[in-house]
């Protein structure tokens, strides 16, 4: 009984073997692009989300009004085709293109604009994303369909970089105030999300993938791809994988180790792409509240510039970018980081020089102690306490070569590695000497620069002191003065005037000693798929942009030749010519190809059952056959 | 509650009832209050415990973000109600749909709901397969102790449970998921189901199965020794035993001895085991999940502790704490049901 159980679970995987192969074998095959990446999406709501994933997703679903260029970041029409600011900076008038249209055929309106600003204006909980970008807005207006006016308290440049998605009135209206805190926005069975961006959520898993449909209205064009797939790996080395094997077309934010074993294997290429990021080892320069009353316990020496400088000149950064991340970056110099090439300084002032680092301590009174540490000359020993983030390699590698370096020119740093969450603590609190982390910075520089304010210092809530942005408590009056001339300055030129005066201020205080501008480590299947656009043009990363150029760009490698082909030609030919054409024995990679691992894989197992259950039943009845005896 | 209640309300007719049914409810209805009282006591220690976490959760996850102070501050207000007030709002019902989780604002119980079926349908399987093979090889090792089977099997469990789990994996998963040594990348690299298959047809069960096929495996490599080492000892332990030498001396043979008799009896400890096991069958298992990509709730809490998030951690640590403590009254009933010593 049981062996003939068996034997027809095996003969229905055989049945179904057919019907595996079926659905993809046959008619219109979507061309998917399927790509890998680390991490879950948080929240598919865009009021809620705060991973860069999730902000992946806000901008295929939704347009914005204007978008950094995939050339340098300069703002490129987005929604809106024009805009213009009044002579006294005070009224901003955006055109948008004519004959806009969500998804569900809905026009898209200036009403639409309208809504989502005084949703935001209006709401508390739709302010926490995005309430920066509109904090001069004094009033939001249609004067038609395609006309919005936005007045301004004052001259404000971020109008031109407005990263606010842009909803369909007609679909959030459904979603009051409170609703809108656990929304989260993903789609019903066989259903889409309304959108204008190029591609439409239409399913998500929660740790799995998210698949995007290719939006038929964009307004740059459909995609020429059907369907884009996010799937979630929780290690770099299964996305490798599943890389070569071709579950996926495209690994995003690898690690340096498993990046370079991706290099020159066949059919894959390998790119490292300038970021937008930096490390830094930051200084306590002074902990204080924003009203400049003192906290914490930072060791004076490091308020000291020479000790700063010193520091500065003992680090070796190129040996860094060789080191930690294996020479995908570059050495670090100023917060803007180079690929802003319009902002961007480079004082390069402060070379690798040990001998002139130990120079500028002796001049400045820390004498030599007999164990190779210097005393102060308040006559305490130059031993500092050092935070590096315990969750990443890259901080606790360079804290070992930063402690080394330190040692060099007679400085201890007593290396202590904590938590992220911790560490923010201990910052806000002002209690280290110095600690090793990171920013990513955004094509609008505001927000960095405001990091160096002193209004950005730590505050006092209660009894209890919370951190704010500042986590090297600089404060200088003339940076201050420039902070609030760049954020009220229109004309781009002469804000990045300002800019870079801010980014030499910084850099000659050594409030921050930038190590690296590190790239984003991206590889993908170059035998299926080709058009994808680095930002800025030629050297940035290719996915996680800010915009969606590559993935409105993206193709099948040979669908252009085969144009009128199109869906037919380019579904096959991933899979099937290209690997002919790059003399293949690499796995197969249609859908096709993955229905016939199934299959196969699926009767091994059930033989596998077979045998097991056969040895079973044999043990099973000489029991019984003894038990007649 | 039922059972207490028998217990109480039918207090014997001494004459018809047979006394021992009586003391049976009361015992039953005994177990199941204490299991009652420790998860009383599970929900107001998890309470306490998560609020001596340190941290900001609001700080944190606004780091980087366009948000003022002052923002900040009423973000904060709203998580930093009067103890005794979350107290009561979490007591009254922990269970309630309207606790949201501080990092993804969503219903707490929605996202574990999510997590909890694959976790339940790898672990559960893994130790469902581990248990069957595991008690077969420690019978078979038990039985015959310095066989060459025995030797065999013994040190291949044992090895098999000294590999770290995350080595294993990656192994089995450059071998059959990619393909080396000549062997055809079968199965698939990550996750629980290929994007756009539907999971409700046959077809989506199959692939889903597919899916599993390594992680799967490595969780049962890994389990088989626990159980196969302890069936093996307590059957060696049996086998010195007088019953079985009378067994012997009735004329059974060796085969009959060991299945009717031995087996039987030796079973016990390991069944408490694979009770205990699957008490913890929620709780996931980090390393697998993260080699395979498989989105379970191990993940989920290792997620919930950066923070932390205090809702989340509070309702998956009081389902892992109800997986046990119920895992535990099963095993402890089932023991009267297959040990009549335990009944008296």
């Amino acid at each position: 009984m049981i062996r003939r159980l068996i034997v027809g679970i095996t003969a229905g995987a055989i049945a179904l073997a057919p019907a595996a192969v079926a659905p993809s074998a046959q008619a219109a095959d979507p061309v998917v692009f399927t790509v890998g990446m680390l991490s879950d999406v948080d929240s598919l709501n865009p009021f809620t989300g705060i991973l860069a994933e999730s902000y992946e997703m806000y901008q295929l679903q939704y347009s914005t009004l204007m978008q950094p260029s995939n050339a340098d970041f300069t703002p490129a029409p987005g929604l809106a085709e024009s805009w213009e600011e009044s002579a006294d900076g005070k009224t901003w008038t955006y055109t948008l293109r004519p004959d806009l249209v969500w998804s569900d055929g809905t026009p898209l309106t200036a009403n639409d604009v309208v809504y989502t600003f005084n949703r935001i204006l209006d709401g508390r909980y739709e302010k926490t994303n995005y309430g920066n970008y509109l904090r001069n807005v004094t009033g939001v207006s249609a004067t038609d369909d395609r006309t919005v006016v936005v007045t301004v308290k004052a001259p404000s440049p971020i109008m031109e970089r407005l990263a606010v998605y842009i909803l369909p009135e007609h679909v959030w209206s459904a979603i009051d105030g409170k609703a809108v805190k656990s929304f989260a926005n993903e789609p019903g069975e066989g259903e889409t999300l309304v959108g204008s961006g190029p591609f439409l959520v239409t399913e998500r898993q929660a740790g799995q993938f998210i698949r995007l449909v290719a939006n038929d209205t964009y307004y740059g064009g459909r995609p020429k791809v059907d369907e884009l797939i996010f799937r979630i790996y929780n290690n770099p080395d299964a996305l490798a994988q599943a890389l070569k094997k071709g579950e996926v077309d495209f690994a995003e934010g690898l690690t340096a180790d498993v990046f370079s074993t991706l290099e020159g294997v066949e059919g894959i290429t390998t790119y490292a792409g300038a970021y937008s990021g930096f490390n830094e080892l930051a200084f306590n320069m002074g902990a204080a509240l924003s009203d400049g009353t003192p906290i914490g316990d930072g060791n004076p020496h490091i308020q000291d510039l020479a000790v700063r400088q010193a520091i500065s000149h003992a680090i070796d950064r190129q040996q860094l970018v060789d080191a930690v991340l294996d020479g995908y970056g570059t050495p670090g110099s100023t917060i803007i980081p180079p690929l802003y090439t319009t902002l961007h300084v480079d004082p390069a002032t402060q070379p690798y020089d040990p001998a002139l680092a130990n120079q500028i301590l002796d001049e400045a009174g820390y004498a030599m102690g007999p164990d190779g540490i210097r005393i102060g000359p308040d006559g305490v020993p130059m031993s500092y306490r050092y935070f590096v983030r315990s969750d990443s390699d890259t901080s606790v590698k360079s804290g070992e070569y930063i402690k080394s370096y330190l040692a060099e020119i007679g400085i201890e740093a007593n290396i202590k590695p904590v938590t992220d969450d911790a560490l923010y603590e201990i910052i806000g609190r002002g209690e280290f000497d110095m600690f090793e982390w990171g920013w990513v910075v955004e094509p609008d520089p505001d927000y960095q620069l405001s990091t160096f304010t002193c209004a950005k210092r730590s505050y006092k809530d209660g009894d209890t002191i919370y951190a704010d942005l500042s986590d090297s408590f600089f404060c200088d009056p003339e940076y201050d003065a420039l902070y609030a001339a760049q954020s009220e300055e229109t004309d781009q030129a002469a804000r990045a005037e300002i800019v870079k005066q801010m980014q030499q201020i910084i850099y000659d205080n050594v409030a921050y000693v930038i190590t690296f501008y590190y790239d984003n480590l991206e590889a993908y299947r170059s035998d299926r798929f080709t058009g994808f656009l680095g930002q800025p043009e030629g050297s940035g990363s290719l996915l996680f942009q800010y915009g969606t150029y590559s993935y409105a760009n993206v193709a099948p490698v040979g669908a252009d030749s085969a144009d009128t082909g199109g869906s037919d030609g380019a579904s096959a030919s991933p899979g099937a010519t290209d690997q002919g054409s790059a003399g293949g024995e690499t796995e197969p990679a249609s859908s096709g190809g993955s229905s016939t691992g199934l299959v196969i894989s699926l009767v091994v197992a059930a033989l596998v059952i077979v045998v097991l259950v056969l040895v079973l039943v044999r043990s099973r009845r000489s029991a019984s056959v003894d038990s007649r005896e | 509650m039922s059972l207490l209640q028998d217990a109480a309300v039918g207090e014997p007719d001494p004459i018809r009832a047979p006394r021992v049914s009586g003391s049976v409810l009361r015992t039953v209805g005994g177990k199941v209050l204490r299991a009652f009282i420790t998860l009383a006591f599970v929900v107001v220690f998890n309470f306490f415990l998560f609020r001596l976490l340190p941290g900001d959760p609001i700080g944190l996850y606004t780091r980087g973000r366009n948000q003022d102070a002052e923002q900040l501050a009423e973000l904060r207000r709203a998580l930093d109600k009067p103890i005794l007030e979350q107290f009561l709002t979490y007591v009254r019902n922990p269970f309630d749909p309207g606790i949201d989780s501080t990092r993804f604002s969503r219903p707490v119980w929605e996202m574990i709901g999510e997590r909890v079926w694959p976790t339940l349908l790898l672990l559960g399987t893994a130790i469902v397969l581990a248990s069957i093979i595991g008690i077969w090889i420690g019978i078979r090792a038990g039985w015959k102790p310095g066989s060459r089977f025995d030797k065999t099997s013994t040190g291949t469990t044992l090895t098999l449970y000294s590999m770290p789990e995350f080595w294993l994996g990656m192994m089995l998963l450059i071998v059959f998921s990619v393909g080396a040594f000549g062997i055809p990348g079968l199965f698939p690299v990550g996750g629980i189901v290929t994007p756009g298959v539907d999971t409700s047809t046959p077809l989506g069960w199959l692939n889903v199965l597919w899916h599993m096929v390594l992680p799967c495996t490595t969780l049962t490599l890994i389990y088989l020794a626990d159980y196969s080492l302890v069936m093996r000892a307590s059957l060696i332990d049996e086998r010195k035993q007088e019953y079985l030498a009378l067994a012997r001396a009735k004329g059974l043979r060796d085969v009959m001895v060991r299945q009717k008799h031995a087996v039987p009896n030796a079973l016990l400890p390991t069944i408490t085991l694979i009770f205990l096991s699957l008490g913890f069958v929620v709780t996931g298992a980090i390393t697998v999940e993260t080699v395979f990509s498989w989105p379970g709730l191990g993940l989920l809490t290792y997620e919930a502790l950066r923070g932390p998030d205090i809702p989340l951690l509070q309702a998956t640590f009081l389902l892992f704490s109800i997986a046990v403590i119920v895992a535990n009254l099963l095993a402890e009933l089932l023991y009267a049901i297959i040990d009549p010593r335990v009944r008296s």
